[in-house]
Parts: C-alpha cells; sequence; structure tokens
C-alpha cells in the first residue's frame, strides 16, 4: 500500500503570534516556521505502517511557496521516501487545498491518504473532509488508532464522550488527532539522508487547477487583553460585586 | 583582621515541648509589628516555607517572616535589627541548593515578594531597572516583549528573584555563550548592615572611579547587605537556534565534540548527563527518547544549542566530522521549538527528577581542559569506595563544571547516607583542590559549602574576606553562619 501524508508550514507552536499594524494579517517576518504538529503526527504514523511492512512507500506532500521544501525535508528525515511540493504564492484556502490534494491523488493512487484534522494556524479543520467529499472516498477523522488489514482500514476516532470505531475500505481517508501517536525526533543520519531523497515540484496549473480565494480576509485581531484579578477583602464584597458588577447572581 | 562579632541571637524557646519555631523576644516583635503590620508573619506556614530554600537537610528555624515593600522599610529593618540584635535572612525564589537562604536559628526572614516591580526598560541603552524580587522569566519576558534579551537562565527561572540571582551570581545553561549574572549587572542599589543605602554602578558603561563595590555583593549571598534594585544589562536576543542531542561511545571524547562544534559555529549551551540520568528523567516526565541507545554503546550524552541562521546546514557538517571519528554514535536536531523544549527538557529536569532520591549534590568546577581527567579520577574513586551507591552525573561542559550527585538507595536512613557522603566529599574535594577547582561552581557556599571553602580559598584569602564581612555588618545580623 503507498500512503500519501499531507504537511502544512506553520508558525511555530511555541512563538507568541503577533499581528501586522495595518490588521491585514499575522506578521510572518522573521517568524519561526514549523511542520503542523497534527502532519507529524500524520507523518509517524504512516512511517510506522512503513515499519510494519503494512507500507510500501510514503509519500509527503506540501502546498505552498518554495520554502516549504524545509518541511518537506524535514518529513523526508522522519522517513517519508519522497516528497512533492505544489509551489504557489497565492493565498490558499482549504477547498483549494483539497482540489489539489484530489489532482495529487489521482496522479499518486495511494491506498491510503493521512492529513492532520486542522492546522494550527487556521483551525479549520476542513481540508480532510472536503478531500474526502471530492475524491468520493472513505472517511475517518480525528483518529486516535488506525488499524489497517488487507483493504479494511479500522478508525478508532474520539468524539464527545468517548471513542467510536469505523471500519473503512481503502482507498480511505484518515485525519489525525493528538493522542494517535508520539512523534520521533529527526535524527542526524537520516537529515543527512532526507537531503538525497527525491523531492518533485509541480505547479497549479500543472495539476489543472485554479488557485482561487472562495472568501476575504477583512480584518485580522489579537485577543482581547485580559484585566488582571483583583482580591476582594471580604465576601460580602464578594457577593456585591458578582451581583452589582460581574451580574451573574 | 578583625572577625565579625558572635551574634548572641535575641530569642527565647520555650520550654514546652513541642513548640516548632522560635519566637521573638517582645520588644522586637513589637518593633516589626509597628514597622509591617500584617506584613510581619509569624504562622507555622509561612515560617516553614520562608524559613528555606531547595535544600532539605538544614534545621529550619525562623521566628518570624517580613515582606518589605521598599527600599526605606529596608533601611528601617536594618535599623531595627541592630537596635534588637536579631539576624536577618534574605529570601528571594528559594531556589538555591547550598542553604543560603535557609534561616535555622531564629532568624527573621526578609522574602522580598512584594518588591517586583520594574521600574524602568531603557530601550536604546538596553537596560533594565527592577526592584529585587522580579522573577527572573519575568525580567526575560519583558525583555523579550521589546525585542530585547536577557540572556542568563537556567530550570528554576520561573521562581527564582532577581536579587537571589544577584546574591548568589546564578550561572545556568547559558554561561558558556554569555557569562554569570556577574556580567549583566550594570547597577545595584542595597542597603548594607549599617542601614545605609548604597547606589553602586547606575547603569553607566563606563566609571573608573576606583573599587567597584557594586562586585562585591555579586556573590555576597545576604553577608555584606540587602539588594534592593538591580539594574541590568540586556543584548538583542540570538538568531535562529537549533538543538542538538548527541551520543557519546565514552566521555573523553565530549571535549572532541565541543571542539568540534565550537570551531564551527555560535554555541550558546553544551550540556552533558549521563545515561541514568536520562533513563530517569524520561520514566519520570514520560518525554520521548531522543534516539534509541543502549548503555554500553552510548553511556553520556551531549546537548549542543547552537545558531544555525548564518548555515543550517553547519551542524550537520559537524555531525558528520564527529561520527567519521568516532565521537559521536547518533543524534538528533530538534525541527521546531517544540522539539527544541523537549530535548532541553531532558537536561533541565534532572535536578527535579533525581530529587526523589534526596541526592548528595556536589557543584565543582575544574578548568575545561582538565575536566575529563577530573571526571574519571572521581568516577573511579566513587565507584571503589561506594559501590553500593548510584552516581549521576550531569553539567555544563563548556564551563568546566560538573554536578556530581550521589543518590540515596531507597532503603537507607537519611543520616546514614549523608554521613557516608560527607565522608566522600573531603576526598572529592581534595581532589578538586589538586586540580586548582572549585567546591562550588555556580550554587554558592551558603551553609553546605561553608566547611570546605578553605579547599578552594587561601587562607589570607578568607581572612580578607572576613573583613569585607565586618566591614559591611559590623554587628554580624546578616546572614550568620553562612558562606565564610
Amino acid at each position: 500500500m503507498k500512503v500519501l501524508v499531507a504537511v502544512k508550514r506553520v508558525i511555530d507552536y511555541n512563538v507568541k503570534v503577533r499581528v501586522k499594524s495595518d490588521q491585514s494579517d499575522v506578521d510572518l517576518n522573521n517568524v519561526k516556521m514549523a511542520v503542523n504538529p497534527f502532519c507529524e503526527i500524520a507523518i509517524e504514523e504512516a512511517v510506522r505502517l512503513k515499519e510494519a511492512g503494512t507500507a510500501e512507500e510514503v509519500v509527503a506532500v506540501s502546498i505552498g511557496p518554495k520554502v516549504c521544501q524545509e518541511q518537506l525535508r524535514t518529513s523526508l528525515a522522519l522517513g517519508a521516501d519522497r516528497a512533492i511540493l505544489v509551489e504557489t504564492d497565492e493565498e490558499l484556502q482549504p477547498l483549494t487545498v483539497a482540489k489539489l490534494l484530489k489532482a495529487v491523488y489521482e496522479k499518486e493512487q495511494p491506498g491510503l491518504v493521512i492529513l492532520g484534522k486542522q492546522s494550527i494556524d487556521n483551525d479549520n479543520n476542513q481540508t480532510g473532509q472536503m478531500f474526502a467529499a471530492l475524491t468520493g472516498l472513505p472517511q475517518g477523522t480525528f483518529a486516535s488508532k488506525v488499524e489497517i488489514d488487507g483493504e479494511s482500514v479500522k478508525v478508532t476516532r474520539e468524539v464527545d464522550g468517548g471513542l467510536q470505531t469505523v471500519a473503512l475500505k481503502a482507498p480511505a481517508v484518515v485525519t489525525t488527532d493528538l493522542r494517535l501517536n508520539e512523534p520521533r525526533y529527526a535524527s542526524l543520519p537520516n537529515i543527512m539522508k532526507a537531503k538525497k531523497k527525491q523531492l518533485d515540484t509541480m505547479s497549479p496549473s500543472d495539476l489543472g487547477v485554479e488557485v482561487k480565494q472562495t472568501f476575504k480576509t477583512l480584518k485580522v485581531e489579537p485577543p482581547a487583553e485580559r484585566q488582571g484579578g483583583i482580591k476582594v477583602e471580604s465576601v460580602e464584597e464578594l457577593v456585591d460585586k458578582l451581583k452589582n458588577e460581574a451580574k451573574v447572581i | 583582621m578583625a572577625l565579625p562579632r558572635p551574634l548572641l541571637l535575641n530569642v527565647m524557646t520555650s520550654s514546652s515541648a513541642p513548640v516548632p519555631y522560635p519566637t521573638l523576644a517582645a520588644p522586637a516583635h513589637s518593633a516589626l509589628e509597628a514597622l509591617f503590620g500584617e506584613r510581619l508573619r509569624t504562622d507555622t506556614d509561612t515560617l516553614g516555607s520562608w524559613g528555606r530554600d531547595w535544600t532539605r537537610s538544614f534545621t529550619v528555624a525562623p521566628s518570624a517572616v517580613v515582606f518589605p515593600e521598599s527600599t526605606e522599610e529596608v533601611v528601617e529593618l536594618v535599623q531595627t535589627a541592630r537596635t534588637h540584635r536579631f539576624a536577618l535572612v534574605p529570601s528571594g525564589g528559594r531556589t538555591g541548593l547550598s542553604g543560603g537562604a535557609v534561616a535555622p536559628a531564629g532568624e527573621v526572614v526578609v522574602s522580598f515578594d512584594r518588591m517586583h516591580r520594574i521600574l524602568d526598560l531603557d530601550v536604546p541603552g538596553q537596560l533594565m531597572r527592577c526592584e529585587a524580587g522580579v522573577i527572573t522569566q519575568t525580567i526575560q519576558e519583558h525583555a523579550s516583549e521589546h525585542g530585547l534579551y536577557y540572556p542568563v537562565d537556567f530550570a528554576s527561572a520561573g521562581s527564582s528573584q532577581i536579587g537571589g540571582n544577584v546574591a548568589t551570581n546564578a550561572g545556568g545553561i547559558k554561561v558558556i555563550r554569555y557569562g554569570m549574572t556577574r556580567d549583566w549587572v550594570a547597577g545595584l542599589q542595597v542597603v548594607t548592615g549599617r542601614g545605609e543605602v548604597l547606589d553602586l554602578g547606575r547603569g553607566l558603561v563606563k566609571d573608573n572611579t576606583g573599587y567597584d563595590l557594586r562586585q562585591l555583593f555579586i556573590g555576597s549571598e545576604g553577608t555584606l547587605g540587602l539588594i534592593t534594585e538591580v539594574t541590568l544589562r540586556l543584548t538583542r536576543a540570538p538568531a535562529a537556534q537549533q538543538v542538538l542531542v548527541l551520543g557519546l561511545p565514552a566521555f573523553p571524547v565530549v571535549m572532541e565534540v565541543l571542539n568540534a562544534f565550537r570551531s564551527r559555529l555560535e554555541v550558546s549551551a553544551f550540556e552533558f548527563f549521563d545515561h541514568k540520568a536520562l533513563a530517569k528523567v524520561l520514566s519520570r516526565t514520560g518525554l520521548p527518547r531522543p534516539f534509541e541507545a543502549n548503555p554500553e554503546s552510548v553511556p553520556f550524552y551531549a546537548l549542543v544549542e547552537v545558531e544555525t541562521a548564518v548555515d543550517a546546514d553547519a551542524p550537520l557538517g559537524v555531525f558528520e566530522h564527529c561520527v567519521e571519528q568516532g565521537w559521536v554514535v547518533d543524534g538528533v536536531l530538534s525541527q521546531s521549538e517544540e522539539q527544541a523544549r523537549k530535548l532541553w527538557r531532558l537536561r533541565e529536569d534532572i535536578s527535579e527528577t533525581i530529587s526523589h532520591w534526596t541526592p548528595y549534590k556536589n557543584d565543582l568546577a575544574v578548568r575545561v581542559a582538565d575536566v575529563p581527567a577530573f571526571l574519571a579520577e572521581v568516577d573511579a574513586f566513587a565507584a571503589q569506595r561506594y559501590p553500593d551507591l548510584e552516581v549521576v552525573w550531569f553539567g555544563h561542559i563548556g564551563d568546566g563544571n560538573l554536578h556530581l550527585n550521589i543518590l540515596k538507595p531507597e532503603a537507607m536512613p537519611q543520616h546514614e547516607f549523608y554521613d557516608r557522603c560527607h565522608a566522600a566529599s573531603k576526598a572529592i574535594f581534595e581532589t578538586v583542590r589538586r586540580y586548582g577547582g572549585s567546591v562550588s561552581a555556580e550554587h554558592g557556599v551558603g551553609l553546605l559549602k561553608k566547611d570546605y571553602l578553605g579547599y578552594s580559598r587561601s587562607d589570607p584569602e578568607i581572612a580578607y574576606l572576613r573583613a569585607i564581612r565586618s566591614t559591611f555588618d559590623p554587628d554580624g545580623i546578616l546572614n550568620p553562619g553562612k558562606l565564610v
């Protein structure tokens, strides 16, 4: 089975995000970027499938500007066999990404497509589902466990109030939740090997997909500053404040 | 040279047991109450927690804790202490490891918790002025919000206070590139044991007007005065950094690895730990193992933090070279800030992890070039003399600073364990002396190393230290029984 993994370049989880002064977007100047943590889990799962002998080849795909090669190199260092960059400098929205992935899927014909359930920058949680709808593939989203037996893909999903297990028939789509696995570190020997692995670049037009935006960002604002707490002197004061200031009792 | 006069503590101990803590004499108590009101505390909870630092082997017996809010109050406090003849123990974040902030004999603890204001940030001058009780991490964050950087950093930065950092000349994990706290203090305001306020340095870059008293107060462990305000130098933040964790086949090659990295890259940290320290951290924290390795082929690990902004491939080149030379077996490189932090935790969580075994800690320094020979000698000594005790090593190789930790076996009583370790100390410190090293590289002297000061300082030096001390604190009210 061939496994296709989608990898997104996002602002590093530990970076304090700043908004541009004109409020048009988040400031990406000199900001540290990394693989989206959910995508890291997707890569790890694919590599484990390969190590278990279930998958024969792991192909990582990223969509975005040229610098996304960095995240693809990381994916290769983590164990992907080769990588594809669909290069574009245009703004990407989930529907376009899903369409581009569909085109890559049709070229590659994998038995399994693994994506992060969402990216930590836009938090849309849409691409995997849109991709499944466009390709007509069965989907197991929010996976905390994936078991493969021949063509059967059993996915345990984290749902409100517990776990749900669904059985899919490959080819299928899986989106990863946090508890699926603990991604490994990129070892230095593997980082060096990754430099020699195949990384193909193509454009959206090569894939016959037009990049367009279906919505427009009007304004980006930082969260409202929280007021510091105060200390009350007595229970009476607390009750008074709850009643008259917070108006919750 | 004159020694500080021994202090007659104005403390009564009630004969009706069990009374856990001493009480202050009534006039002293009333004077403090008049000065501090509700900020004078004598309840057992406060005495118990503010009366000690991270050490657990000393008696904790303060008579009161006070929380001043201004330099003026500190001055009045010192005058009251002189009048009523009680001793003061300055206290910051209480994360010290040498008992410097422990109050063992009825002292009044002076907590700087309420003096926690940042007073001024001079961005073009790269200076920050703040009160002594500001948390180290708050300083780091405040600087970074303004595009600046305070580089002194260590595992307890989230609790420790800047006054304590200065009083102990705190070191930590970036010393190899940025030096100790001493290198970042541009000015100090202190209240001496005579109750005078001294403004030292005042943030001047240049000031060649004789003896630099500020330097005396850095590392003075509260024996010369109470630090009330600190002016720190700041710098610009380092460019992009990455963290490597490397597996080493033997200890001596660590120097070759250090050399290889330093010759090609800006190294901001070079730390080491042994496989036992790693195993304990992994099992306690659940952190992922950096890479699979068995203790026989990888007995030691090095953590290297390097700047990669200029040449992102440089670490790979150095790694390759080290592998070819047989100095490194395997390694990982952080691919994100999150991974860098997780890798750092493998080193930073060691202290907290092994505290479970109430370790006997030694914080030793020798010249960087002497580290392998020194470690081998001490290791062989420990293995021969204490084959039943577990020894865990970690430390800052780039600074020649080794942390030797002997762990207490679960079944061994505390006192038996400490007796055996104390007996070992002399032999270990003899070795330190032979290498011209230090018995306390960065933890300070406090109560823990006081008896061993002579292994690192000559008799005339110690006499000068005592003379300086009695000049600033003629009544011996400041942190008596500590340091010298």
